[in-house]
């Protein structure tokens, strides 16, 4: 493999099949966006938007993810990464199809309200997000054109990816914007550069910070209603509600999934681990929820996690049961599959993928909206970003007790000064529970900062002094 | 340029330390101190009968050892600083604090005092980032809510009559402090830049009643003189966040650069609008907090924010603009760029600094301004 010392497994018969189907998934998605579009179309997007070239060359992370392992984990691994991509084949195919009706929405903003509007969600910071782990250096000249913009070098390097690609040209112009005050200053700052490079009218949400009770539900339905007059009148989206009611019955049953594997994965051994959870809950629950395509994803996931589980654990050996706070390493996505083979390590939940939840009740509008308010505001990171620190870590000790986690890996992303100014009281409040906590030094998107390899030293040094842990 | 003479050392002494010596005696007179932090706390409604605000300033901080342990050494180092202090005892006299969840940095400043240092009174306003009907009613919610927390735990009368008078008061203090601002726009103003920012910290860190009679005879004196200083070489406006530190603007101005006004977090603008003496107090004070657009934590606001900067500059004719922007700060720092290119497009002058909250690097910063001045051909 390309990165260090992970190994490469010998396939079986049944290895080669699996590997031939998450191959075939994703070269058919891939495939399609020429044919639908005409090749001279693409050639001439090819040219206008490099990062095509990245999304292209998702094999690696297919690779990354089937070759490292064996069976039915295997299997399960690369249905995972082959949907995903697939997925993203998808937004990608509808941001070219449809640039009439795309909205560019923020990445903690659910794009529910916009399918409900029958409008084309992109989520501008998908590409920040799902580029660099195919390719670790791809944000990096995004990073510099925002930099050389005048933004300071200390800013979170995702936002500054974004805007970068939007300085560089490089953003398709979508019809209007939809973002919020979150997940952080940064993020919500970013929106003021993007608005003023692509020209087209923003909408901010405001989440507020005390989101518990029925008085925050009460304000930010508001907030989503006044959304979608908005929108109503600055795009050709038009809310239906029937259609809505659809998107977040769909959400719900891909939840219901998704919440059926959470419960197999806290056993012992895990029956899943690695990107087909964290992949899948980024892609299903982040960028396109409420679309079937979810719910085929987490219905397959949990047949494979079952028959896993039957067979005892998607690892070969589960030494260390592993969280991930804070988004995962997208420099290094080897990470884990490299602390998986060496140390036996499981990650088994991380930030983005740990939230409420909730249900969407759908018997009104008033009630979708209320449900959706909740999504939003006890979504992924908000909760721990934006709102009080008692959420941080009353969510991180609560995934620790319900997956029986070892260790605590914080990816310690320099550029997040939410999560870097709780680290003090991290440290004290894992020394009073007794559980072991690392604190990885790194730069979410720029290998510049510290590189992969640095950070699996730190990891190893964790594993070895800390952990006691002797390679497999 | 020389500082001229006239303002008496009695405000001087009052900006030196993080509870000056007003904050002791009106403690002693049986008054609690309520630290708070920052622009969006309304002042008003801490000072009422019985107790009194105090903003939250971390003079003569060193360095942030302690401090960076918790908050990491990335944090705004106003936060970090007030945090230093905090955990040094500097603050142990108050009765309480006061935050708003304006940006990631006070939050997560909140979060670490209440975890290390927790006062007996501890709240946080849920500040909304943005305005209309919808984020005036949810403030006005939380003012109410402060207020009642207020009554019930110092025991004091923060109805709707008591904030009433206290708005009429706080708008007397406005009034002189405006007063005190207007001299600057003379030719030749009688006082400078960092002796009007002096004053303005002299009176956010003191006790509002013992702190009007001796602003309302300089202001007196000042207005009537006739002495002002003549031998600068360009007016400046200051822009930008938090600066509280008046050396921060003695440094620019010993290059000759007078700063005639101050757009910033601890500035005249727009702190000094006064608040509307009617209708419900509670609700004039949470329109009046959002109506205070000059910190790009209000999301939808940069045209209003340029658009405030530029009157400033036409409103005390300054020759260009100082943007200085706390290092570390990530919605000035995002929109510092952008609004550079909006000035330098309507033909003004600007210098972009980022800074530190304690001084530091003098000779560095005093270079850069007078290249600037230079650039101007002043």
């Amino acid at each position: 493999m390309s990165i260090f010392d992970i190994k490469r497994i010998k396939p079986t018969v049944a290895d080669l099949k699996s590997d031939l189907a998450s191959h075939g998934r994703l070269v058919s998605s891939l495939a399609k966006l020429p044919f639908r579009h005409g090749p001279l179309f693409m050639l001439d997007k090819y040219r206008r938007y490099p990062w095509l070239r990245t999304l292209l060359a998702a094999n690696t992370l297919l690779e990354m993810s089937v070759r490292t392992r064996t069976g039915a984990y295997r299997e399960a691994s690369g249905f995972g990464v082959s949907h995903v991509a697939a997925g993203i084949g998808e937004l990608v195919d509808n941001l070219f199809a449809k640039p009439e009706t795309t909205v560019i929405h923020e990445d903690l903003v659910p794009p529910e309200i916009l399918y409900g509007m029958g409008l084309n969600p992109w989520m501008a910071e998908l590409l920040g997000i799902i580029a660099p782990l195919i390719r670790s250096e791809f944000a990096e000249p995004y990073i510099d054109a925002a930099e050389s913009e005048g933004t300071p070098p200390d800013i979170c390097s995702l936002p500054k990816c974004t805007m970068g690609i939007a300085l560089k040209g490089e953003m398709p112009k979508p019809k209007a914007i939809l973002t919020s005050n979150m997940p952080c200053d940064g993020g919500m700052s970013s929106y003021s550069v993007l608005e003023r490079e692509l020209k087209v009218p923003t909408f901010r949400l405001d989440i507020p910070y005390n989101f518990y009770g029925e008085r925050a539900v009460r304000f930010f339905a508001g907030e989503l209603k006044r959304a979608i007059a908005w929108l109503e009148e600055h795009t050709p989206g038009r809310m239906d509600w029937d259609r809505m009611r659809q998107v977040c019955e769909i959400r719900n049953k891909a939840q219901e999934y998704q919440m059926e594997v959470w419960d197999l994965v806290a056993k012992k051994p895990a029956p899943m681990a690695g990107e087909a959870l964290y992949l899948g809950h980024m892609m299903y629950s982040v960028a396109m929820p409420g679309r079937e395509r979810g719910v085929e994803y987490w219905r397959e996931m949990l047949v494979r996690t079952k028959k896993i589980a039957a067979a005892g654990g998607a690892l070969p050996d589960e030494r260390f049961r592993c969280a991930l706070w804070n988004p995962p390493t997208l420099i290094y996505p080897e990470l884990f599959v490299w602390a998986e083979q060496k140390y036996g390590v499981a990650l088994l939940m991380d930030m983005i993928s740990y939230n409420r939840h909730p249900y969407i009740d759908t018997k009104s509008p008033d009630t979708m909206l209320q449900g959706l308010a909740r999504v939003v505001m006890e979504g992924p990171m908000a909760r721990h970003t934006r709102g009080p620190s008692e959420n941080f870590f009353s969510d991180l000790f609560a995934l620790c007790e319900r997956f029986s986690m070892d260790m605590i890996w914080m990816a310690g992303h320099i550029g997040c000064k939410n999560t870097m100014a709780l680290n003090g009281m991290f440290r004290e409040k894992c020394r009073e529970r007794g559980i072991p906590l690392l604190i990885i030094n790194y730069d979410l998107s720029d290998t510049r900062v510290v590189s992969p390899a640095e950070i699996r030293k730190q990891a190893e040094a964790f594993m070895e002094t800390v952990m006691k842990a002797r390679p497999l | 340029m020389k500082q001229p003479a006239g303002i008496p050392t009695f405000f001087k002494n009052l900006v030196e330390e993080p509870l000056n010596a007003m904050v002791e005696k009106a403690q002693d007179s049986g008054q609690r101190a309520i630290g708070y932090t920052c622009s969006y706390v309304p002042r008003p409604l801490l000072d009422v009968e019985g107790i009194f605000g105090v903003r939250l300033r971390a003079p003569g901080v060193s360095g942030t050892p302690m401090a960076d342990t918790y908050l990491s050494n990335v944090i705004c180092s106003l936060t970090r600083s007030i945090m230093e202090l905090a955990l040094e005892g500097a603050y142990s006299n108050l009765g309480g604090w006061v935050f708003a969840s304006s940006c990631d940095h006070m939050r997560r400043l909140y979060d670490n005092l209440d975890y290390l240092e927790p006062l007996d009174f501890v709240h946080i306003l849920d500040v909304p980032h943005k305005r209309g009907e919808a984020a005036t009613a949810w403030m006005k919610e939380e003012l109410e809510m402060l207020a009642e927390k207020l009554a019930e735990h110092f025991g004091v009368d923060t109805g709707r009559g008591a904030l009433a008078i206290s708005i009429k008061e706080h708008n007397r203090l406005l009034a002189i402090l405006r007063g005190l601002d207007r001299l600057r726009r003379r030719d030749a103003p009688p006082l400078s830049g960092t002796q009007y920012q002096m004053l303005m910290m002299a009176a956010t860190s003191s006790p509002r009643n013992l702190v009007i009679e001796p602003l309302e005879s300089l202001y007196k004196e000042l207005e009537n003189s006739s002495d002002g200083i003549d031998d600068y070489r360009a007016r400046l406006l200051l822009a930008g966040s938090n600066c509280d530190d008046p050396g921060y603007i003695r440094v620019i101005e010993s290059t000759g650069g007078l700063v005639v006004g101050d757009r910033t977090c601890t500035g005249s603008i727009p702190a000094l609008k006064p608040v509307s003496e009617e209708g419900d107090p509670l609700e004039v004070l949470a329109s009046h907090s959002l109506d205070n657009i000059s910190c790009p934590r209000m999301m939808e606001e940069f045209g209003a924010r340029a658009q405030e900067i530029l009157e400033a500059v036409k409103l005390t004719r300054a020759d260009g603009v100082v943007l200085e922007t706390m290092k570390f700060c990530d919605t000035w720092g995002v929109e510092a760029s952008p609004l550079v290119s909006v000035l330098r497009e309507q033909g003004i002058p600007v210098l972009r600094l980022e800074r530190e909250y304690a001084m530091s690097s003098e000779g560095q910063l005093q270079t850069r301004v007078q290249a600037f001045l230079e650039s101007m051909g002043r």
